[in-house]
């Protein structure tokens, strides 16, 4: 298991590129390939800008702490804050576009779908759909835990 | 990490992001569109060959100027996205929203129609 490593920084929207460059190093030393390391910087931007609009609500309310440690198989992430409850767990997915039928060019979305489209619901999607894993913990105490985790000897797979 | 743009025919207008579309350059691509469809700019080509990273932010900067464009008659079109940003916009279903292709030219000759 390699060193955790550990940054924190303000909820600002100007740290998001740091908190990713900050972990992407990270991923590039853990070996994830150039298109993991791309999964695994979005998903901490998505993260952290949802701390900043959900969690504290706006800007300079609180800090950030992001940590990042490597085992031979696992790359874990863990973001954490002390604003209101964000469950990531509980938003709901995009809602479904519309299919083409029999060929035909799918219609255009309704004004249902991007009414459906819930702020901080596609950055969610990206999350849950990029990493191996994802939980969300909570408490008064000692605020929010999101922890995502990489599958190393998975990247390499087709 | 810029924010281009150039008409490129008649009453069509290009505008191309180079670098992270991220929080420090979405805002002035939603700033450069809101400000050619403001000005009834309506036939809208959004290059992003040398675009080499989009967020959720960057993609619903291009839904709200796509159904503006649309609301005011006109249309928006995507293209040289890289095979990263291919995946991210299949991902939440907008290669159905958007028309995406490959080259500039195959863009403009759509939202010329």
């Amino acid at each position: 298991m390699g060193k955790k490593q550990v940054l924190t920084v303000a909820g600002r929207y100007d740290k998001v590129k740091k908190i990713c460059e900050f972990v992407a190093e990270g991923a590039r030393q853990a070996g994830l390939n150039e298109d993991a390391v791309f999964h695994v910087e979005l998903c901490c931007d998505e993260a952290s800008t949802n701390i900043i609009e959900h969690a504290y609500g706006a800007e300079n309310v609180g800090q950030i702490t992001i940590s990042y440690q490597a085992s031979e198989e696992r790359f874990t992430i863990t973001l954490h804050d002390n604003g209101r409850t964000f469950n990531p767990e509980e938003v709901p997915p995009p809602p479904p576009l519309p299919d083409s039928i029999d060929g035909l060019a799918p219609p255009e979305p309704s004004e249902l779908f991007f009414d459906n489209l819930q702020i901080g619901g596609l950055g969610v999607h990206f999350i849950r759909s990029l990493m191996d894993e994802v939980h969300f913990d909570f408490s008064k105490q000692h605020g929010n835990t999101l922890t995502m985790v990489k599958y190393i000897s998975s990247e390499a797979q087709p | 990490m810029t924010i281009w743009q150039e008409m490129l025919a008649e009453n069509i207008h290009l505008v191309g992001a180079r670098g992270r579309l991220d929080q420090s350059l979405n805002s002035q691509l939603e700033q450069t569109l809101t400000e050619l469809l403001t000005a009834g700019h309506t036939r809208l080509v959004v290059d992003l060959s040398e675009a080499t990273y989009i967020n959720s932010g960057g993609l619903r900067c291009l839904v709200s100027a796509w159904r503006q464009a649309r609301q005011q008659g006109g249309n928006l079109a995507l293209c040289g996205l890289n095979q990263r940003l291919q995946e991210i916009f299949s991902m939440v279903g907008f290669d159905k929203v958007f028309q995406i292709y490959p080259t500039r030219n195959a863009a403009l000759k759509k939202v010329e129609t």
